[in-house]
C-alpha cells in the first residue's frame, strides 16, 4: 500500500461527506437537520477531547468550559448592534463591533486557546485524577464568572435571539478539520511524543520529549476547537447561558470518547455519532409508552455492557486497516 | 452463542417498537416542551399532566371544530439543546400551537423557532414580563409576570402589614429570585419604605444562621423580611429564623407556595408567613374545585403544586382561541389568542389588553398561621 492510495481513501471520503451534506439539506426536515448538526458539532468536540485525553493521556473534564468561552465570544462578537444595546452595557468598542461568522468562531476559538494556555501552565503539572479534579474546577470558575460578570453576560438569563448562523455547510468543514489536523497530529512525530507521554512518561522524558510543552499544546489545539465547537452550538440552538455547558455535558463528550476507543481518531468519530443519534432514537419510544427518562437507562444500560465486554472501547487505540498505511496504533 | 441470539431478540423487539408510529385520525396537534427528567422535573412533569387532562376533557365533549386534540408530549431533559430539538421536532410534526416550559431560559431557546414559523407559542410556567417582548407578537404568557406577583407582595407588606424597614434575601444563583428582589425594591421605594440591609445566599445552601445573625443585629430593627428563593429553601429558610426566635413576618413570592413551608419548620413555627401567588390555593371557585377534582380522578393524587392547574390552563387558552378563530392556521389562532377577554382560568381570568403582552390577572396573597393557608386578599395589576 502506498501513501497515494492513502490520499485518494481520504478525498473519497470527504467527498462522500458533501454529497451526503447536499442530500440531507434537500430531503430531510429540519428537526432532523438539527440533529445532524448536532452529530457534527459532538464529533468535533469528540474527536478534539481525544486529542488530549486520547493521545496524550491527560484526564480532562474541562471542555465545556472552553466551549462556554468560545461560544460567549463568537455570540458578543456577532451579536446584532442595533440589539446589543437593548440588553448589555458593554465597552464602546465591543457594542459598535459586529463581525461576519467565520472571523468571530476563529476569534472563539483562539480566545479558547489561550485560556487552554493559560489553565494549562499551572495545571498540567498535575497528573491523573488530580489533572481531572484541576479541569473540573476550572469548569466551574468559568460557569460562576458567567453567571456573576451581569453587566457584559447577563447573568443566569443568558444571551438569546441569536441570529441562526450554524447549518451544515458550517459545521461539515469544522468537522473535516479537525478530523484532518487531529489525524496529521496522530501520526507526525509530535503525536509520536504525545502517545509516549501516554504510555510512560518517564521513559519518554528519558528519550528527550518535553513533557511540559507537549501536554500544553494538547490542551491548547483540543481547547481551540472546542471553542469554535462551541460557537457553532450557540449559534445554532440561538441562545446560550451558563447552564448550557455543564458537568453532564463533560461526562457526555468523555463517554463519546472511551465507548469508541479512548486514543482512536474513528473511535472518537463514531462514538459521537452512535451516542447524539441514539437519545433521539429512543424518543418516539418514550413518547408513545408514556415513559419519559427510559432513554437514558438505555444509554446507560448500553455503556455498561460495552465497558464490561470491550473495555479498550470499539476500535481501541488504533484506526480501521483500510485507513492506514500500515498498522499503526 | 445464547447470549447473541438474546441481544439480537432484543434488538429486534427494540426496533419494532420504534417502527411503529402512533397512528390516528387526523388530530389537531399541539406540541408540549417540558423538561421531564433533569432538574426542572417537579416543575415541568405536573405541569404536562395538567395540559394532556385538559386535551382529554375537551375530548370527552367532543373536541375542537369537530377533531380531536392531541398533545405532543416532548421531553427535552433539562437541556437546552434538546429544547431547541424539541422546537423543531414539533414544528416538523405540524403542530397547531406549542406551549410548555416553568422557567424563562427554556422558553428563550424554543419559542423563536415557533415565532420564526409563525406559530404560535404558550408558556405554562415562565413568569419574565420582557418575555413576549423578547420573542415576538406569537408569544404568550399563562402565569402573570414577575412584576406584578412583587408589586402585589410589596403592597401588602406596606399597607396591610404596616412595615417601614424591611429586610431583603436573594437567591443569587437564579434570574427569577433576582428579577423578584428588583421589582420587590422597586415597589419599597415608591411606597416609602426602606430596605434595611440586603442578603444573598445560593440555591442548595442548608445554613443560614449568618443570614439570621444580620438579620438580628439589622438596624433599624426591620418589620419584616422578603425572601426570594425556591421551594427547597422556602421551608428551611422560615424554620431557621423562627427557630433563631425572631417572629417579624416572611413575605415571599410564588416560590413558598409550596407545602415545604409548613412541613419543614413545622405547624407551630409555620406563623406569619404571607406571599404573593397564582390563585389557585385554597381558593374555591368552580373551576378550581373541578380542577382538582378531574386530576385526582385520572391521576390518582391531588395536583402537585400551582404548574399542574397552569398546563391545564395554557392548553385551555389554546382550545378557547382555536374554538373562536374557528381555524387552527397560525396568524388567525395568534390573533384569537391576542383578543383573548376574561377566559375563566383556573389560575384566575386571563384577558391580553397589555402591550406589553403579559397577562392582566389576579395575584393571591396567602397567609400562614400555624401551619394552616388563608387567602387573605386578591390583587389585582392597576393597567
Amino acid at each position: 500500500m502506498n501513501p497515494n492510495r492513502n490520499r485518494l481513501i481520504f478525498m473519497t471520503l470527504i467527498l462522500m461527506g458533501i454529497g451526503f451534506v447536499a442530500l440531507v439539506r434537500s430531503t430531510v426536515d429540519e428537526y432532523v437537520l438539527s440533529i445532524i448538526n448536532f452529530v457534527g458539532i459532538n464529533i468535533v468536540l469528540a474527536v478534539s477531547l481525544n486529542i488530549t485525553n486520547g493521545f496524550t493521556g491527560l484526564f480532562s473534564l474541562g471542555h465545556p468550559g472552553f466551549m462556554a468561552i468560545g461560544g460567549y465570544v463568537t455570540a458578543f462578537l456577532t451579536f446584532p448592534v442595533a440589539r446589543k444595546s437593548m440588553f448589555l452595557e458593554l465597552p464602546p468598542w465591543l457594542a459598535n463591533l459586529e463581525l461576519p461568522f467565520f472571523p468571530a468562531l476563529l476569534i472563539g476559538g483562539v480566545c479558547a486557546g489561550l485560556t487552554g494556555l493559560l489553565v494549562g501552565l499551572p495545571v498540567l503539572r498535575l497528573r491523573g485524577h488530580y489533572l481531572a479534579v484541576a479541569t473540573l474546577g476550572f469548569l466551574i470558575i468559568v460557569q460562576v464568572l458567567i453567571t456573576n460578570w451581569e453587566s457584559v453576560t447577563r447573568g443566569p438569563l443568558g444571551l438569546n435571539g441569536l441570529p441562526a448562523f450554524t447549518n451544515l455547510w458550517w459545521v461539515y468543514p469544522w468537522v473535516v478539520l479537525t478530523v484532518y489536523v487531529s489525524w496529521k497530529l496522530k501520526f507526525s512525530s509530535y503525536g509520536r511524543s504525545m502517545i509516549s507521554i501516554r504510555e510512560d512518561d518517564t521513559a519518554a522524558q528519558c528519550l528527550g520529549v518535553n513533557l511540559f510543552q507537549t501536554r500544553v499544546v494538547a490542551l491548547v489545539v483540543g481547547a481551540f476547537f472546542a471553542g469554535v465547537a462551541g460557537g457553532l452550538w450557540a449559534h445554532l440552538v440561538t441562545a446560550i447561558t451558563p447552564t448550557s455547558f455543564s458537568l453532564i455535558m463533560a461526562f457526555h463528550i468523555v463517554v463519546m470518547v472511551v465507548v469508541g476507543g479512548t486514543g482512536s481518531i474513528t473511535g472518537a468519530f463514531i462514538g459521537a455519532v452512535i451516542f447524539s443519534v441514539l437519545t433521539e432514537i429512543f424518543r418516539p419510544l418514550e413518547e408513545s409508552l408514556d415513559a419519559y427518562g427510559i432513554g437514558e437507562v438505555l444509554m446507560a444500560l448500553i455503556l455498561i455492557l460495552i465497558l464490561i465486554f470491550r473495555p479498550q472501547g470499539l476500535f481501541g487505540s488504533r484506526e480501521p486497516g483500510f485507513l492506514s498505511v500500515r498498522d499503526r496504533s | 452463542m445464547g447470549k447473541k441470539i438474546g441481544l439480537c431478540v432484543f434488538g429486534v423487539m427494540l426496533s419494532l417498537l420504534l417502527v411503529f408510529p402512533v397512528l390516528g385520525a387526523e388530530t389537531i396537534k399541539l406540541g408540549a416542551l417540558y423538561n421531564l427528567t433533569g432538574g426542572m422535573s417537579s416543575i415541568d412533569a405536573p405541569a404536562l399532566n395538567g395540559a394532556k387532562l385538559q386535551a382529554k376533557l375537551i375530548n370527552e365533549k367532543g373536541g375542537l371544530l369537530g377533531k380531536q386534540v392531541e398533545v405532543m408530549g416532548i421531553d427535552t431533559k433539562t437541556d437546552q439543546k434538546a429544547a431547541a430539538t424539541g422546537a423543531k421536532k414539533a414544528l416538523a410534526n405540524n403542530v397547531v400551537a406549542g406551549l410548555g416550559y416553568g422557567d424563562t431560559t427554556f422558553v428563550m431557546a424554543a419559542a423563536p423557532l415557533f415565532q420564526q414559523r409563525g406559530v404560535p407559542f404558550v408558556t405554562s410556567g415562565a413568569t419574565h414580563p420582557m418575555l413576549p417582548q423578547w420573542v415576538g407578537d406569537y408569544m404568550f404568557m399563562t402565569p402573570f409576570g414577575d412584576d406584578d406577583q412583587s408589586f402585589a407582595i410589596a403592597d401588602y407588606t406596606v399597607k396591610q402589614l404596616g412595615a417601614k424597614n424591611v429586610v431583603v434575601w436573594t437567591d443569587n444563583s437564579m434570574d427569577f429570585t433576582k428579577a423578584l428582589s428588583k421589582f420587590y425594591k422597586q415597589r419599597l421605594e415608591e411606597l416609602g419604605a426602606n430596605v434595611v440591609l440586603e442578603d444573598f445566599f445560593m440555591m442548595g445552601d442548608k445554613d443560614f444562621s449568618a443570614q439570621i445573625a444580620r438579620l438580628n443585629s439589622a438596624n433599624p430593627k426591620p418589620d419584616a423580611v422578603f425572601i426570594s428563593a425556591i421551594p427547597n429553601e422556602a421551608g428551611l429558610t422560615v424554620k431557621q429564623i423562627r427557630e433563631a426566635g425572631l417572629t417579624l413576618p416572611i413575605v415571599s413570592g410564588d416560590g413558598f407556595d409550596t407545602e415545604l413551608v409548613t412541613t419543614v419548620p413545622g405547624d407551630k413555627l409555620a406563623n406569619d408567613v404571607y406571599f404573593s401567588t397564582h390563585t389557585y390555593r385554597e381558593d374555591n371557585r368552580p373551576e378550581v374545585l373541578a380542577f382538582v377534582k378531574a386530576y385526582e380522578k385520572e391521576y390518582g393524587r391531588p395536583p402537585e403544586n400551582a404548574f399542574a392547574a397552569l398546563g391545564y390552563d395554557a392548553v385551555g387558552l389554546i382550545a378557547d382561541a382555536i374554538q373562536r378563530a374557528g381555524t387552527t392556521e397560525g396568524k388567525a389562532l395568534r390573533d384569537a389568542l391576542a383578543n383573548t377577554r376574561g377566559f375563566k382560568a383556573v389560575t384566575g381570568e386571563i384577558s391580553y389588553t397589555r402591550p406589553s403582552g403579559v397577562p392582566m390577572k389576579g395575584v393571591s396573597i396567602i397567609s400562614v398561621h400555624d401551619g394552616k393557608y388563608k387567602v387573605e386578599e386578591v390583587w389585582f395589576p392597576k393597567q
